[in-house]
């Protein structure tokens, strides 16, 4: 058993001794793992204390300092003692310092009485290898103590005091300094140095010098006869002192002398087991051995190889095939056209980069990229796609105590995906920017000209006023009011110039287009009145009445819908000239281009003569329409062709009158159709209704509105093209009229523009009505509206 | 910059001052400016009477301090400023009312007497005293423009448009009050909107609703011939048929007048005014805007023609310009339909406009900023202006005329310019 198996054991039985100790003292349990750093700190101390000691003893005692290359184990055991001593007081409690000076001296003492002790020890180190002071110091422990259990107790009762700040001496078990370093002269004859009084050189280069052996024979002979140990006590080639050999170390020196192992264990006569024998194992070895044939080689092997040979030689076999050199794996790109390869690299996407570890991948990452307690929870619920970190933050105190990255695999795999996944096309991505979507619209002001301001209000109406119409030059216009009264204008100066009391809240007026006749349908009630207003050229106001008087009745009397009569009296005075008598309140009068037709709504669901049509000419009725379609808004004809537009509800209905047939039927896409206008040009129509809306429908384009415009806050009541002017107006309950662009071009590939260019606010909004009827002026760029405030407009 | 040298000089003898530089604050307003010319007057003339006067820097009249002006001109303050002083023209002031029981549509003044015709369909003479002296009642429409043709002692011709479609030339005797229709121009195929008497009170041309101008000959021998018995209608004398028809307008003709005793000036709702040749009846030019003129105004002192369209500025063309469109400035201060619009006989740099929006204006071009004066005294919206033309040198009258509809009772207000000094 070599010496660092004893000092283990000495150790183990060490741990017992404080454990009992600690079941004892109970402040010192925690500190149980740390036992080793804890003798290792003593030994530390111990050190220090060592060399203060040492400094002092040079200073007082030569003879000491010659020791003091040898001291090093010796000391440590010194100071252990001491320290031992010293934990004596710390459990005693405070003595008085001369206690401590006489303590003291008996240490110094025991430190004499145990040097030679010491001397035992050190040779350990000197044949075998040079221990850890450690374990010197536990072996000396074990030496000297027998049964002291009290010093023990006091030793590791300071020890745990020392614990805390207690560091490891990486050095203690290092044992690659195997030489003998109390002398540094290396392994040499030390006859060398017999003559000098130094017997080498320590580690700082002081001389060791030799112990002052003043012993005369006298002095040997005494101390032979005085000194029991005196047989064991052997001189230290290096160091020259004496060392006493411990009771292991001569029981070694007897077992060598006597030709024994120095290992006490070992057994020199091991039972012999024959290795070969008479049992039958189950892996049966042989000492039989090898035949002849083994070391001759095999003929049948010559005769094979002598055939490859020669099939060599004759080229039969080629010793190496060439190497293929065309690769294994299939070249995707091996057909490809050389010129295409450009084109390739230019739609080449690299492979997505890794992001770069930021801070919170850190091992000891800044505090502020530390999760809280709650962001921490909330990753943790997250769904890992969610999570804008891959991983938790968390904070180590070196790189050492950094975990294997559990994720590493799984990264990897991810990373690989990436590249495996990326797309290594470029995706063709349109960016389109939302406001370039906004159709391009003319700025309102290149629009010129539209009306834009207020400029003449028409005053004199007492009730709303329903309609208008302007007089085809443009010089008059007609209002008809729900106070009964009819009243005729002049545009440029507002003045009214003819009143005409009918008897009833006119619904409708309207100035007959014709400019060789002047003639003003106006509706009330049941009746349609024909009206010569007697404004403007003598020689058409006379040109109409010659019209009107130049009538035949015709020879046989057709059964009419409508009674048609001559104005008399003072009707005829005030300019009316023909009345025309309904079944039904008449809702609309609407003049053909010509001037000779007037188309006559009469709104009923459950008649079938809602329209009529009076020729005025010829004095004659029809009902164009034999059924019954829905509840007629309003008509209009066409102003070129011979269509006939009916709007019902929530249609409008287009019919040739010459064929007497349904052409088209537009579906407005509105609850209900309130007023409806044809565009000059006659292929396109505005339908305004009650639901904000107004629907512009190009008619070749489409039976469906080509733009709905639902601009109006509340519902529309009139709407206006322009004759000559690319404009269009709507006039609603709001009080407001609109003006729009409405650019109609003569190339039928290009969609009508439709820009709305001013909003013209005058009307004051009466009955929660505003505007009820638009009209522009034949020729200006003006327009007219008629209010529920009993006012027209006009907006220039 | 606190001191500028100035030199002040005048036209008028009486007011002359030395020709030499001042050196005058230059924060120094119009007042300012005036209280130094009247002190130095002082000192000059012995019984001078404080006048207050206007200034004018480069030809442009001095509204705010003078470094201010100089700045916004671009006048250089290094050198000295030549700055000319006016009298000043005092705010005019209504004189009179004439009250009309409807709306009245023209009025022309001359030096006596003052023409109006109204939607009445008469006409009427009133003294420059506001006194109605005659009654001209005939047409059967509206009256829409009327024009003093000549003056021969008592007798005087005047004439009425109307709505009618004929024009009629009235022979007024001023001392028996007595009226008779010369004869009726007939031949418009509209309402007849505007007439002009040419400077040599020899024709007249009348523009029309139906976009035709006619010119009439104002000499009654000629047409006392052709006299048509049938017409039973009318009572008067005689017809007479034009001597020209001048067409090419678009649209109605709203205004005309003669630039001279050759040409002819007319304005239309189809966004152009045009210069015709009153001898072959040709059109010479053409002005193009872009709103619909109302009336047009010449002045033959400055040779400007100033136009009211319906945008409410007040223009001013140079009818010599070949290359039709250019405005030479633009007066912009109604908020309405600019109606009237008349050049000063007598002062070249002014002209008054009226418009819809119930303001009389009165304008110096040397300040187009702004107007003079905001002549703010009627109610209703202006209808037509015009000049008088007085006996007395330095008295000048404003007849404007506007509309008192929603009571049908119109007024003439005179306006009377106090100033003393004009040429």
């Amino acid at each position: 058993m070599s010496a660092r198996g004893a000092a283990a054991e000495r150790n183990s039985g060490m741990k017992k001794t404080t454990e009992k100790r600690k079941n004892r003292e109970k402040e010192e349990q925690q500190q149980e793992e740390e036992e080793l750093p804890m003798f290792d700190k003593n030994a530390d101390k111990v050190g220090h204390l060592d060399d203060t000691d040492e400094e002092k003893e040079d200073l007082s005692d030569s003879e000491e300092s010659v020791f003091s290359g040898l001291e090093d184990s010796g000391t440590d055991d010194d100071d252990d003692e001491e320290d031992d001593g010293d934990d004596d007081d710390d459990d005693d409690g405070d003595d008085a310092s001369g206690e401590e000076e006489e303590e003291q001296d008996e240490e110094n003492h025991n430190k004499v009485e145990k040097d030679p002790a010491a001397g035992e020890t050190s040779l350990t180190p000197q044949t075998e290898d040079k221990p850890a002071k450690s374990r010197k110091l536990k072996k000396k422990k074990s030496v000297t103590s027998g049964g002291d259990e009290e010093e023990e107790r006091g030793k590791s009762e300071r020890d745990s005091g020392l614990k805390i700040s207690s560091q490891v001496d990486e050095y203690e078990q290092d044992t690659s300094d195997e030489e003998d370093i109390r002398n540094t002269v290396g392994n040499i004859p030390m006859e060398w140095y017999k003559d000098f009084p130094h017997i080498g050189y320590d580690l700082d280069g002081k001389k060791i010098f030799k112990p002052i052996r003043s012993k005369d024979e006298l002095d040997e002979f005494l101390e032979k006869m005085e000194n029991p140990d005196y047989w064991r006590t052997v001189q230290d080639k290096m160091t020259g002192s004496d060392v006493r050999l411990s009771d292991e170390q001569v029981d070694l020196v007897h077992r060598l002398q006597h030709g024994k192992f120095g290992d006490i264990n070992f057994n020199e006569y091991e039972p012999a087991i024959d290795f070969f024998s008479n049992e039958v194992m189950i892996h049966p070895v042989t000492n039989r051995p090898e035949d002849k044939r083994s070391f001759i080689p095999s003929l049948i092997e010559k005769e094979k190889v002598g055939k490859l040979v020669h099939a060599i030689k004759m080229g039969w076999i080629k010793p190496r095939r060439p190497k293929d050199s065309a690769p294994l794996y299939y070249d995707l790109w091996a057909k490809e056209d050389p010129n295409s390869i450009l084109g390739r690299h230019k739609m080449h996407v690299p492979a997505p980069k890794i992001r770069l570890p930021g801070h919170e991948e850190s091992y000891n990452p800044p505090p502020e990229y530390l999760l809280t307690e709650e962001e921490r929870l909330t990753w943790e619920q997250q769904d890992p796609e969610e999570r804008k970190l891959s991983l938790l933050p968390q904070k180590f105190p070196s790189l050492r105590a950094v975990p294997a990255f559990t994720r590493f695999i799984h990264e990897r795999f991810e990373r690989c995906l990436d590249l495996y996944l990326c797309p290594r096309q470029r995706k063709m991505r349109v960016n389109v920017n939302p406001e370039d979507l906004i159709p391009k619209l003319p700025k309102p002001k290149d629009l010129h000209p539209f009306p834009t301001t207020q400029s003449l209000v028409y005053r004199g109406h007492s009730s709303l006023v329903r309609s208008i119409s302007v007089a085809p030059g443009g010089q008059w216009l007609v209002s008809g009011s729900d106070d009964g009264t009819v009243r005729f204008w002049e545009v440029a100066t507002a003045r009214c110039l003819k009143t005409v009391e009918v008897g009833g809240a006119v619904k409708s007026v309207a100035w007959s287009p014709n400019p060789a006749v002047c003639l003003v349908a106006i509706s009330h009630g049941n009746t349609v009145v024909l009206m010569n207003p007697g404004l403007g050229d003598r020689l058409i106001l006379s040109a109409t009445d010659q019209l009107i008087s130049s009538y035949e009745e015709p020879t046989e009397v057709k059964d009419q819908p409508v009674e048609w009569s001559l104005a008399e009296g003072t009707e005829h005075q005030q300019g009316q000239r023909l009345i025309l008598t309904h079944p039904r309140a008449v809702k609309q009068v609407t003049w053909h281009g010509k001037g000779d037709y007037l188309a006559c709504v009469m709104p009923d669901v459950s008649s079938n003569v809602q329209v009529v049509i009076h020729q005025v000419s010829k004095r004659r009725t029809q009902n164009p329409f034999r059924k019954n379609k829905g509840m007629v808004q309003c008509v209009s004809f066409h102003p070129i062709r011979p269509y006939f537009f009916v709007a019902t509800q929530r249609h409008v209905r287009v019919y040739n009158l010459i064929k007497q047939e349904l052409t088209k039927k537009l579906m407005t896409n509105c609850k209900w159709v309130s007023s409806m206008a044809i565009h000059p040009g006659g292929d396109n129509v505005i339908c305004g209704s009650y639901d904000c809306r107004l629907a512009w429908f190009d008619l070749d384009l489409s039976t469906k509105p080509y733009k709905m415009l639902r601009h109006h806050k509340k519902a529309l009541r009139g709407v206006a093209y322009h004759r000559q002017y690319p404009l269009f107006a709507s006039g609603s309950d709001d009080g407001s009229v609109i003006v729009c662009h409405g650019m109609v071009y003569n190339d039928l590939l290009q969609n009508p523009l439709i820009v709305p260019v001013k909003v013209l606010k005058g009307h004051t909004i009466t009955h929660d009505l505003g505007v009820l009827d638009v009209a522009f002026h034949p020729t200006q760029p003006w327009v007219f509206s008629s209010g529920a405030d009993g006012t027209v407009r006009l907006f220039t | 910059m606190s001191q500028l040298q100035a030199r002040f000089f005048t036209e008028y003898k009486k007011f002359a001052i030395d020709d030499v530089p001042f050196s005058i604050p230059a924060a120094s307003e119009v007042t300012d400016l005036s209280n130094v010319i009247n002190k130095l007057l002082e000192f000059k003339i012995a019984d001078h009477k404080h006048v207050e006067f206007d200034f004018l820097v480069r030809g442009q009249f001095l509204r705010t301090s003078l470094a201010n002006h100089m700045e916004t001109e671009n006048i250089s303050t290094e050198e000295v400023v030549e700055i000319e002083y006016v009298q000043k023209f005092t705010a005019p002031q209504p004189e009179e009312c004439i009250m009309h029981d409807d709306w009245i549509s023209s009025v022309e003044a001359d030096s006596e007497w003052i023409l109006t015709g109204s939607y009445d369909k008469t006409a009427r003479i009133w003294s420059l005293e506001g006194k109605a002296v005659m009654t001209v009642a005939g047409h059967t429409d509206v009256v829409k423009d009327v024009a003093w043709v000549k003056r021969d002692g008592l007798s005087s011709l005047l004439l009425t448009a109307s709505l009618d479609q004929t024009v009629l030339l009235w022979e007024w005797n001023s001392e028996r009050n007595k009226v008779k229709a010369r004869h009726c121009c007939r031949g418009h195929a509209g309402s007849v909107d505007t007439i002009a008497v040419d400077p040599t009170r020899t024709k007249f041309c009348s523009g029309s609703w139906d976009k035709m101008l006619k010119i009439w000959s104002a000499e009654s021998q000629v047409i006392n011939k052709i006299k048509r018995p049938d017409s039973d209608k009318n009572s008067f004398s005689s017809l007479q048929t034009p001597l020209m028809t001048l067409s090419g307008h678009g649209e109605a003709v709203s205004s005309v007048l003669w630039t001279d005793a050759e040409e002819l000036c007319s304005a239309s709702w189809d966004h152009t005014i045009r210069l015709w040749d009153a001898e072959t009846g040709g059109q010479k030019s053409m002005l193009t805007g872009s709103k619909v003129f109302n009336c047009i105004s010449y002045s033959p002192l400055c040779r400007r023609l100033a136009s009211g369209s319906t945008d409410r500025h007040v223009r001013l063309w140079d009818p010599r310009s070949k290359d039709g469109s250019l405005v030479l400035l633009s007066l912009t201060s109604h908020t309405g339909w600019v109606t009237a619009v008349r050049w000063s006989l007598s002062n070249n740099h002014q002209l008054v406009s009226g418009s819809f929006d119930n303001m009389v204006k009165l304008w110096d071009i040397r300040s187009c900023k702004a107007p003079l004066y905001d002549l703010a005294a009627h109610e209703d919206r202006v209808m037509c202006a015009d000049w008088t033309e007085s006996g007395v040198r330095n008295r000048w009258r404003l007849c404007v005329c506007c509309e008192l509809c929603v009571v049908c009772e119109n007024c003439i207000v005179l306006l009377v310019g106090t100033g003393r000094f004009y040429t």
